[in-house]
């Protein structure tokens, strides 16, 4: 069988205990899972079930307390990892809950910055920015600065900016999650689209099931901590999807109804 | 009448109001005791045509300036290097923080023991007094420094040293510029001073030469200088500043009640 492009294996993540005799917490424990190449899993669970930890084990924020995370068959993290390695040299991409948009720069220097970063945008880095900009409604507020963005606007600059510099993996937490449901299901249709241009991995992780289900390949469901997959569905609809229609569609209200019993 | 016709309307109002009860406060006292405001500015004319005024001015500044770089140059370094070092940091805070709360003007005097009564010692006052306020200004900076957009570089690929450029040092930028506002009129104020107390040269000087004199027009001519010089110097800072930092929202509360515009 092929590699899977991203294995997490075991892994569990503990905090230490606030007071001395008290057990440790632990927010994820036994979580077991593989992304393959050009995947789209998403991930749902209730709120404080870990999955903020579980994207920063796997980008290398932090270290993971037992197991071990996996990327093309070679491991990269484990509790013996000495050195974090955040994004594991541009590989792993993380689009966070916030946008993190440096409000110095504007907006074409923000989605600039990982070229930057790399020893300059060249003509071909403009032009892929400028067609995603475009792609995604931001023609027109180059010059602008983040604080001169709607919610949205940013969300989006922050999205283009991880896509520009072509990770073979893309992280997403909840990036859509703190929008109304218009601008939401505007920035899904974006994201399917972009998506579509390009087959990225995506691990996209929501707490909204229909979310889960439009966008997603698979969804993976997790449970309370201590965080384990408490199921996971295959998601048969048919691509392209329409974010508005999908629901729908037939199959979709069977696999809602199937993932909303999971997750508790 | 918009809000910013407004606000220039009321500051010329409470402008003359200030200027009148300079008037009466005159009227009260006699010129012996204090000048009247166009007694001093007669008396500033005179000193701009002698080449006086420029010539003191031109000391003071000069004092000011010198004393400035070479106490805010270090001042606007160490945070940044202490950041690297913690144990280091954690050393020397305590000492840093009774540094801050010495009365430098005191130190003045001393300053001229060492240093003698000309330029040097005016430097070393103004450089003693600058340091410790830009250094707290720009340490509250880098400790404020948003954690999160150190990750984020990071994750794109961001070098220690391109996280220190891209991020800490335009993070730090509003702070530097915090303590650069703060340390502009203590600079100047502290060349004075420093002149004040020995110098044959400066606006702090001829302060003294008038009360030497028994001339009120003099001393309040040279006061009246001093001021304008901060408050042209305060602008400058603020100009500068808007530039560098035209990427922040001018909405703030503060900014918005300062500006008078929204």
């Amino acid at each position: 069988m092929e590699e899977p492009l991203l294995r997490v294996q075991d892994v569990g993540k503990f905090f230490p205990p606030r007071e001395r005799n008290a057990q440790p917490f632990w927010i994820i424990r036994g979580l077991t899972f593989t992304v393959a190449e050009g995947e789209f899993v998403t991930m749902i669970g209730p709120s404080g079930a870990g999955k903020s930890t579980l994207l920063n084990l796997i980008a290398q924020v932090d270290t993971p307390s037992e197991g071990e995370i996996a990327f093309r068959g070679r491991t990269i993290s484990s509790p013996r990892s000495t050195v974090l390695r955040p994004g594991f040299d541009r590989q792993i991409g993380y689009v966070t809950q916030e946008d993190n948009l440096l409000p110095w720069r504007t907006t074409l220097d923000n989605v600039l910055f990982p070229l930057e970063l790399r020893g300059g945008a060249d003509a071909q880095g403009r032009a892929r920015a400028g067609e995603l900009m475009a792609a995604v409604g931001l023609a027109g507020f180059e010059r602008h600065y983040p604080h001169e963005l709607s919610g949205g606007m940013r969300k989006r600059c922050a999205l283009i900016r991880t896509l520009l510099y072509d990770p073979p993996i893309i992280l997403m937490d909840e990036p859509f999650g703190a929008l109304d449901a218009q601008t939401r299901a505007q920035l899904q249709e974006d994201l399917l689209r972009l998506w579509s241009m390009r087959r990225k991995t995506i691990i996209f992780v929501t707490h909204d099931i229909a979310e889960a289900i439009v966008l997603g390949d698979r969804t993976l469901i997790l449970s309370r901590p201590p965080t384990r997959i408490a199921g996971a569905h295959s998601i048969a609809l048919p691509r392209p999807r329409d974010v508005h229609a999908a629901a729908r569609q037939e199959g979709f209200a069977a696999l809602h109804d199937a993932i909303r019993e999971q997750v508790r | 009448m918009t809000s910013r016709v407004r606000t220039v309307v009321d500051r010329v109002v409470v402008g003359v109001g200030l200027l009148l009860l300079w008037q009466v406060a005159h009227m009260a006292a006699g010129t012996y005791w204090l000048s009247s405001p166009w007694q001093t500015l007669q008396r500033l004319g005179e000193l701009a045509a002698s080449g006086e005024l420029a010539r003191h001015a031109a000391y003071t500044l000069r004092a000011a300036g010198y004393g400035f770089v070479l106490g805010g140059v270090p001042g606007l370094l160490l945070p940044f290097l202490l950041r690297r070092l913690p144990i280091v940091s954690a050393t020397i805070m305590p000492f840093m923080v009774a540094g801050y709360g010495l009365p430098k003007l005191a130190l003045a005097p001393l300053f001229i023991l060492w240093f003698g009564i000309g330029i040097e010692s005016k430097v070393a006052v103004v450089a003693a007094a600058t340091f410790f306020l830009v250094f707290f200004n720009v340490e509250a900076g880098v400790r404020a420094l948003d954690l999160k957009l150190v990750r984020m570089a990071q994750i794109l690929g961001a070098s220690e040293m391109q996280v220190a450029r891209h991020v800490i040092l335009p993070g730090a930028v509003p702070f530097v510029f915090a303590g650069i506002r703060t340390a502009t009129p203590y600079a100047i104020g502290a060349a004075v001073i420093a002149e004040l107390i020995s110098s044959n040269r400066g606006l702090g000087y001829l302060v003294q030469l008038g009360a030497s004199n028994f001339d009120a027009r003099t001393m309040i001519a040279a006061v009246v200088a001093t001021t304008a010089i901060v408050v042209g110097a305060n602008s400058v800072v603020n100009a500068l500043e808007r530039w560098l930092l035209r990427w922040r929202p001018r909405s703030g509360f503060a900014a918005g009640a300062a500006s008078g515009e929204f």
